[in-house]
């Protein structure tokens, strides 16, 4: 759960309030997590902004994935709600999400413990919107990608009903530019591929991921080189580094 | 409350085009978001006004389809300004830090004063 500095939408009477209301976070200056699931980390979480599609460096791009779950019982709500109950299981081993006791609802932080070529990275998303048939994530400083990602479910003209995942996101900085240009990219696809088999697996269906992705913006936002300050890549390199000493440290304190 | 599929109408007031939005932000939106925003660039405005004023619901991805405009807007090197918004969507806006990007007035008028003197 995150425990924030809420600027809370002034009371107003029901019928004035929007129905999207409650499905909203609250917003935060700053993220802060008032618990840490076991197995997590927070090096690169805490006391960060978020960042949308406009703050980041690299090219704009949006990938919309979609899998047609043919033939399930399912509703597009019975298929959201597993999704969020079940969102870690669906990541490919090499991704790792820890979410709060609260799971997948307004608010909420998911810590993510990645190995990307090898080297472990640590960060985050926060959930700042869930209904009962999407929800949507979006990344602080120091993510690999500036923006967010919306996994939704909906049934198609023909009946069947469709899991979507639709990120909207750019690079953070000129590293993670240079790294999807190169390889990350594809990488990034696979996740994504895998967690949307992996659903349809759930509700016994084995179709192929339909990928769709547009560049919406091309160009290269210079302004945000600074960003490289926060990258956590290279502050998750420091932590593990750190690993030993903070042993050591936590042995002395015991003992003391 | 059964869903009000958004409406789009584009009219122009100087070098400025105006976006009027009616019903909901949402996926099924997508079309009539680009189909508008096809049509409010012609004529190469400097800015481009949304005026939300008759938009009564917003999800995320109604959002994204408004980012998806606003870096359209800003590749092409024009302003995007937004109007009409309930205190809950300014809410939003700062939420996905759009506000970061696009100026939000209080009504149309004060929009498009500021849309002619800049």
């Amino acid at each position: 759960m995150t425990e924030q500095t809420p600027q809370k939408e002034p009371e107003r009477p029901p019928e004035q309030r929007s129905r999207d209301a409650e499905f909203w976070a609250q917003r935060v200056e700053r993220l802060e997590a008032s618990e840490i699931p076991a197995g997590a980390a927070d090096v690169n979480v805490r006391g960060r902004r978020e960042v949308g599609a406009l703050q980041g460096f690299g090219q704009l791009w949006q990938k919309t994935y979609r899998v047609r779950l043919a033939g399930i019982e399912a509703s597009p709500e019975e298929v959201v709600r597993v999704w969020k109950e079940k969102f870690p299981e669906f990541q490919p081993p090499q991704n790792r999400f820890y979410p709060s006791l609260a799971g997948v609802a307004p608010g909420e932080l998911l810590f993510i413990s990645a190995t990307v070529g090898g080297m472990p990275v640590h960060t985050g998303v926060r959930v700042i919107y869930a209904d009962d048939v999407s929800f949507t994530v979006m990344t602080p400083e120091g993510h690999p990608e500036s923006g967010w990602n919306t996994f939704s479910a909906h049934r198609h003209d023909d009946g069947v009903v469709v899991a979507q995942i639709q990120s909207l996101a750019r690079a953070n900085d000129p590293v993670y530019e240079l790294g999807f240009r190169l390889v990350g990219s594809t990488a990034q696809e696979a996740i994504w591929t895998h967690v949307l088999k992996s659903l349809g697996a759930h509700f016994g269906v084995n179709e192929p991921v339909d990928l769709h992705k547009t560049c919406v913006d091309p160009r290269l936002q210079w302004s945000q080189t600074k960003n490289l300050w926060h990258n956590a890549g290279a502050r998750s390199m420091l932590y593990t580094m750190g690993a030993p000493a903070r042993w050591f440290g936590g042995m002395f304190r015991r003992r003391g | 409350m059964p869903a009000r599929q958004l409406e789009a109408a584009v009219r122009r007031e100087g070098g400025t085009s105006i976006i009027e939005l009616r019903g909901e932000i949402d996926g099924l939106a997508e079309e009539a978001m680009n189909a508008a925003y096809a049509e409010a660039e012609e004529g190469d405005p400097q800015v481009i006004l949304l005026n939300f004023a008759e938009v009564d619901y917003i999800n995320s991805t109604g959002i994204a389809l408004i980012v998806g405009l606003l870096a359209k807007a800003r590749a092409a090197r024009r302003r995007m300004l937004a109007c009409g918004l309930s205190d809950h969507y300014v809410e939003i806006f700062d939420i996905t830090r759009l506000s970061d990007f696009m100026n939000v007035f209080d009504d149309e008028a004060s929009a498009l004063e500021e849309a002619a003197t800049a």
